[in-house]
């Protein structure tokens, strides 16, 4: 039995081949590298939108602050809060998908390695088109579900919210195609033995997360044709002289953003759920129960969506109904919150950072997930809805539920990612000022909301009783910047220098701390058999890989044409499809701009260069 | 992403050398995937169109006649449902010719048989050029809709019924045009180098989105056509 | 552990935070809190919150407190052991499904109750209010008394006010947190949201739009007084009068023309029986009100302050004049002046007996309204109303005004006379 770590080599393994230029990165079609552009794409969105909340809480840190002013602030919340959501959450997610599942369930790539790099591509560029004109002071500034009317041309007439429909249409092609690819990965590419019930929790969460995107992203897709068409050709949907219902966008929104709260929650439950086992030496407590309350929580999340919107007059009926479905919800969360303490009762629990942002996130997840079943009373949720009490309960979920989740992700996965170890003091000092830092920051919010601060607000009267929460709000604010500081200190240099991991620095069970570290580019030298949920901690290691001699020469590893794998050719194509179809929709932006003939024919030679483009790639070989 | 998942689709895109754990090909599940979220996008565009009804302040309306208070001009009720029948009736019988389209690819290697009408149904051009062309017709039938709705004063900025009619049948219409496309694809490969029963993965998927597309024309035409 | 040590340190802070809350909540240092019992619907969510932070309270300290614990308890030591490789315990599992769906029972159920309760139609006694958002400020109508105002709300002590919440333009949120939750105004619909102060006296409190519905949503607040039974008949009968112009002490009394407009007033007021009412009705007595309510807003930098011995030299009669020949009478309306029939903006029949103005932004006095008039877009981000002073810079526009607008003097006088609307 494998209890502790494996010895570390004393240089990198490598198979030789491994190319550095930026062309190799602009065609690659290898998950590991297009996880490793999610991951950095999103840690500079995280920078992005980590400065854009500091110029918030510095605005609100009095006072009558004046900072910046009341369009410059709406612009900022609006970013803040759409930075964070759809470009670094659910990106840091998309780059553990990419790196982690085929890894964990033994395959040597996803299912359709070019329509992968397309997904990342097409995220980037969505990226773009929705972070870049608040350089230019035109970002949107509807807030992050830009309610109708105030998103249609009537009240929001610059181009403003148009960067904002465009950007999130372009990101929501991105996670749909990601989507498609990994639910087929999951259902057809495990290896021989890798039943779903033997599946590591990471890869079931995902694979939940995977049918809440293609269910919720159309329906968001549908809703934001229906404000395109408003702004760009002059429909009604709404249109309140139309006699349009606001409450139409309001339902559609949450449809999908309520799903959307488990798609960026449901990977960190994931990762902790790899991370919990590993640093207490015991398997998780009621695997099948962490699964199926997972699926429930993602099927629940389809029932619940109008606890948004108890305050629109929906009327006491719907407002019953959808108080008790959230209610329910709390029961498999809840479940999972002590099938993960009691994963390490009885433990040799070993406080690695990793493991530390694990435990941090049961205990701050409790408090976000305490504070929503308060919100779930819909009376209740009448003082609460709106103000900064909720701003609270979603950081709480967010920053210590996900993004916590995802921290442990980081520390645990790096090795793996770069084969070297993230330095652990740093880590521990990343980890105490963060921690402090993001309790300091949202906590006292729950106070000015049930104090009476609305949220949303670029600025508040003295007197109101709001100043000292303000004030701690925003020195925490210190504290995560710190924080975030160390760990990109931390980062750059580790990637550089980190001590060497070895294929299993943690002494974890599952597959991909079989293979050496970094991956090569084939994965899996050859395709394990499993017959255990912890096959290295149950299985012996001649089982699941070949010996050194077959699988390495001349003191490096077998190229992929030395084994005999076939590997899919690197290819310009997804990334040219990417920026065709980005520049075709934002053809739009010229009708807005009165310019009807550049905008058909910059839609229409962009539409052909995409169709030619997808052509080319329908019939050249995969590999 | 809908071009892009079937395009990877099609281009043998996939990683499959070896087995797939269930058994199927990558995609057909895709595929299936794509189906499901392709239901939430109608679904969404269908229930839009059924909130909005009889919320226009203004007409044409689809099943009544309304009088322009300003002018007193008068307009009929607008939704022509004997001509959508014949354009119904076509986009089914098109699914019919699809099936017969996929079973001829599948059996190109049995051996030829001897009745006139048992030899046009091995022919995976004819019914795949049948399955083209009633899907166009069905089109045209969409087109001559669309043009008479704007010559009797609705278009898609008119009300609220204008704008989620044409959007929805807009989108269905923009569906079938994908899938004439797609067919005139098997079809250009079929002329090339002929479709062999290898190919039947190619059509069967083909045939799955088409089905799809007649499966949704079916909702919408009982939904918003017959349901007053 | 070091992982311990902050575990009970934030257990620590957290119960300090809940300890101080519950201390803050009892004292007035909270304005504008949540927790009041002054209305029946304020209480009934007030006992939902108790168990809701009971409840909550008690399983947050129970997981954390099994956190803790679990991690000192189990921390790895040297050469420990490799642990019992346990997979489950169903009977445990099972017992963690049902406590929290029994706990939930006890929420769920007087949730529904209190959800019926407070949506329940409003008795047909009630006081009718319609409320009309507005980009950024407040309508308020009182239909059985044929009063229209705005941003400053009068309830009577005691008796029901059902709101009728419209809106003009974009959604917004009526919320009064010391009366209870709030209730969105929503484009193409009524909602409604009916309460009775019933456990207060007269009291001066905060509302504000709780919707994020553009540029200045964080100014469009409002103004809550409720106040004793007879005061709100005397508020209201004064209220749907004309303006009592040139009566009020505050008006400078110059001769010959505010005579002629108190005469009209004074027509108009005829019809009703009481000649002994006072000539302006009950306005809530600014002495009561307490320091928080009244803004603070600061000026804006780059607006030059119209100086107070200008001001002084403003003349109510000319200051009518100028206004009924200005842009002025396009948006409002003031009635008992027969130019001044604009619906767009708030209607300013009584503006001088309000105590703040710019809903809620700043306080009704010479020196802001008149810098209100001369340029508004500089003191209120994306306001509708448009610079007025002359040669003032338009922020939206981004130009000069010439034409048409008003010099120092001229806005002096409007301020005269609309602080005379009393």
């Amino acid at each position: 039995m494998t209890t502790m770590a494996a010895p570390a080599p004393a240089t990198l393994p490598t198979t030789g081949e491994y190319k550095t230029g930026i062309w190799s990165w602009l065609t690659t079609v290898d998950h590991k590298r297009i996880g490793i552009l999610y991951l950095v794409t999103a840690l500079f969105f995280f920078v992005w939108g980590g400065l854009e909340a500091a110029i918030i809480r510095a605005q609100l840190a009095g006072p009558n602050m004046g900072l910046v002013t009341a369009q410059q602030y709406n612009q900022l919340f609006t970013m803040h809060g759409t930075t964070m959501v759809f470009l670094v959450i659910m990106p840091l997610s998309s780059a553990f998908f990419n790196f982690l599942i085929p890894l964990q369930i033994g395959a040597r790539d996803v299912a359709f390695p070019r329509l992968n790099a397309f997904s990342y591509w097409v995220f980037l560029a969505g990226g773009i088109v929705v972070t870049l004109p608040i350089l230019f002071g035109m970002a949107p500034d509807g807030g992050w579900f830009g309610y109708a009317p105030l998103t249609t041309k009537a009240y929001s007439s610059g181009y403003n919210i148009d960067y904002w429909v465009l950007g999130l249409q372009i990101l929501g092609v991105a996670s749909l195609a990601a989507a498609f690819n990994f639910i087929t990965t999951i259902i057809n590419m495990r290896a021989p033995g890798m039943v779903l019930m033997r599946m590591p929790v990471f890869t079931w969460m995902s694979f939940v997360v995977q049918f809440l995107v293609i269910l919720a992203f159309p329906v968001i897709t549908a809703a934001l044709v229906f404000l395109l068409f408003d702004r760009f050709f002059g429909t009604n949907f709404y249109t309140v002289a139309a006699g349009a219902d606001p409450l139409l966008w309001q339902h559609l929104f949450w449809v999908f953003g309520h799903p959307e709260v488990y798609i960026l929650i449901l990977p960190a439950f994931g990762l902790v759920s790899e991370v919990l086992p590993t640093f207490s030496r015991k398997p998780l407590f009621g695997y099948p129960v962490i699964v199926y309350s997972g699926i429930l929580i993602g099927a629940l999340g389809f029932g619940v969506w109008a606890h948004h919107m108890f305050s629109v007059g929906m009327g006491p009926i719907a407002d019953s109904v959808f108080s008790v479905t959230t209610m329910l919800i709390a029961i498999p969360t809840g479940v999972k919150i002590l099938n993960w303490v009691s994963t390490m009762w009885g433990g040799q629990i070993r406080f690695t950072t990793s493991m530390m942002f694990a435990i941090a996130l049961v205990a701050m997840f409790t408090v976000g997930g305490i504070s929503g079943i308060m919100h779930s009373s819909a009376p209740a949720d009448l003082q609460q809805t709106d103000s900064y009490f909720v701003v609270a309960h979603f950081h709480y979920v967010l920053v210590g539920g996900a993004v916590l989740g995802i921290m442990a992700g980081v520390y645990y996965y790096f090795p793996k990612l770069t084969g070297r170890m993230l330095d652990e003091t740093l880590g521990k000092w990343h980890f105490w000022t963060f921690v402090i830092g993001t309790n300091l920051t949202f906590f006292p919010m729950h106070m000015s909301g049930l104090y009476g601060m609305p949220r949303r607000i670029y600025t508040y009267d003295a007197g109101q009783g709001w100043e000292m929460y303000n004030l701690l709000s925003s020195i925490g604010v210190i504290f995560q910047a710190i924080g975030m500081t160390i760990f990109f200190v931390n980062f750059i240099r580790s990637w550089k220098k980190g001590a060497i991991a070895g294929n299993n620095p943690w002494g974890a069970p599952t597959l991909e701390w079989a293979i050496p570290s970094p991956v090569p580019d084939y994965n899996f030298a050859h395709i394990p058999v499993v017959t255990s949920r912890y096959p290295l901690w149950d299985q012996k290691a001649g089982d699941l890989v070949k010996s050194e001699a077959e699988t390495t020469t001349g003191g490096r590893l077998k190229t992929a044409a030395e084994l005999g794998i076939p590997m899919p050719f690197p290819t310009i194509l997804p990334l040219v499809a990417a920026v065709f179809m980005t520049a075709m929709l934002c053809g739009l932006l010229f009708i807005h701009a009165g310019n009807l003939p550049l905008a058909l024919g910059i839609m229409i030679t962009c539409g052909l260069g995409l169709a030619f483009t997808l052509i080319k790639w329908l019939t050249s070989p995969l590999e | 992403m809908a071009t892009a998942a079937i395009a990877e689709s099609h281009s043998h895109g996939e990683v499959s050398h070896h087995r797939t754990s269930t058994g199927l090909n990558h995609r057909k599940v895709a595929v299936w995937a794509f189906i499901g979220s392709e239901c939430m996008l109608f679904v969404s565009l269908i229930s839009t169109y059924l909130i909005y009804k009889g919320r226009s302040v203004v007409g044409p309306y689809p099943h009544e006649n309304w009088t322009d208070p300003a002018t007193g001009k008068v307009f009929k009720e607008i939704l022509n449902i004997p001509v959508t029948s014949a354009s119904t009736f076509v986009l089914l019988m098109s699914s019919l010719a699809m099936v017969l389209a996929l079973a001829a690819v599948q059996n190109k290697d049995k051996p030829m048989p001897t009745g006139w009408w048992d030899r046009q149904l091995r022919s995976s051009k004819l019914w795949l050029w049948m399955t083209a062309l009633l899907g166009t017709t069905f089109l045209g039938f969409q087109a001559y809709e669309f043009t008479s709705f704007v010559h009797e004063g609705l278009t898609i900025r008119t009300n609220l019924f204008g704008s989620s009619f044409f959007t929805l049948t807009g989108f269905h219409g923009a569906h079938v045009t994908v899938g004439v496309l797609w067919l005139l694809a098997l079809l250009g490969i079929d002329y090339k180098r002929g479709l062999k029963p290898a190919d039947a993965l190619n059509v069967d998927i083909a045939a799955l989105y088409w089905h799809f597309v007649d499966v949704v024309w079916i909702a919408i035409f009982t939904l918003i056509y017959l349901i007053k | 552990m070091t992982g311990t040590s902050r575990l009970r340190r934030s257990l620590g802070a957290a119960t300090a935070a809940l300890a101080l809350a519950a201390l803050a909540a009892c004292g007035s240092d909270h304005p504008n809190s949540t927790f009041l019992h002054w209305t029946e619907f304020g209480r009934d969510i007030d006992f939902l919150w108790d168990r809701l932070l009971g409840w909550g309270t008690a399983v947050f300290v129970l997981v954390e407190a099994v956190l803790v614990y679990t991690i000192i308890r189990f921390r790895a030591k040297p050469d420990g052991p490799t642990p019992v490789q346990t997979h489950g315990n169903t009977t445990l599992e099972i017992t963690w499904t049902i406590v929290p769906a029994v706990i939930l029972v006890f929420i769920a159920v007087p949730t529904v109750r209190t959800v019926f309760k407070t949506q329940a139609k409003a008795p047909d006694s009630a006081l009718q209010v319609e409320v009309i958002g507005h980009q950024w400020w407040w309508e308020f109508k009182y239909p059985q008394y044929g009063i229209t105002t705005a941003n400053e709300l009068y309830l009577p002590v005691g008796r029901t006010v059902n709101f009728a919440l419209k809106t003009k333009d974009v959604l917004h949120s009526f919320w009064i947190p010391n009366l209870g939750g709030k209730r969105d105004l929503i484009s193409n619909r009524t909602n409604y949201l009916w309460f009775t102060p019933d456990s207060i006296g007269a009291a001066a409190m905060n509302g504000q739009c709780a919707e994020y519905c553009g540029d200045s949503h964080a100014n469009m607040k409002f103004k809550v007084f409720t106040v004793a039974p007879a005061d709100f008949e005397s508020w209201a009968a004064h209220q749907k009068r004309p303006a009592v112009f040139g009566v009020a002490p505050a008006a400078p009394a110059t001769p010959a023309v505010p005579v002629k407009s108190a005469a009209r007033g004074a027509v108009a007021a005829a019809p009703a029986p009481a000649d002994t009412a006072p000539p302006v009705g009950y306005a809530f007595p600014a002495d009561q009100i307490k320091p928080f309510w009244w803004p603070k807003t600061p000026l804006p930098a780059g607006l030059a302050e119209i100086p107070d011995a200008v001001l002084a030299q403003g003349d109510a009669a000319r200051g009518k004049d100028t206004y009924s020949r200005s842009a002025c009478i396009g948006c409002h309306t003031i009635t008992g002046n027969p130019m001044s029939m604009g619906v767009i903006g708030p209607n300013l029949t009584h503006f001088g007996s309000r105590h703040t103005l710019a809903a809620g932004l700043f306080p009704n006095d010479a020196k802001h309204l008149a810098m209100w008039i001369k340029n508004s877009r500089m003191m209120k981000p994306g306001v509708l109303m448009n610079t007025q002073g002359m040669n003032e810079m338009d922020p939206m526009m981004h130009q000069k005004v010439t034409t048409g607008g008003l010099t120092d003097a001229q806005v002096a006088d409007v301020v005269a006379y609309l602080r005379a609307l009393k």
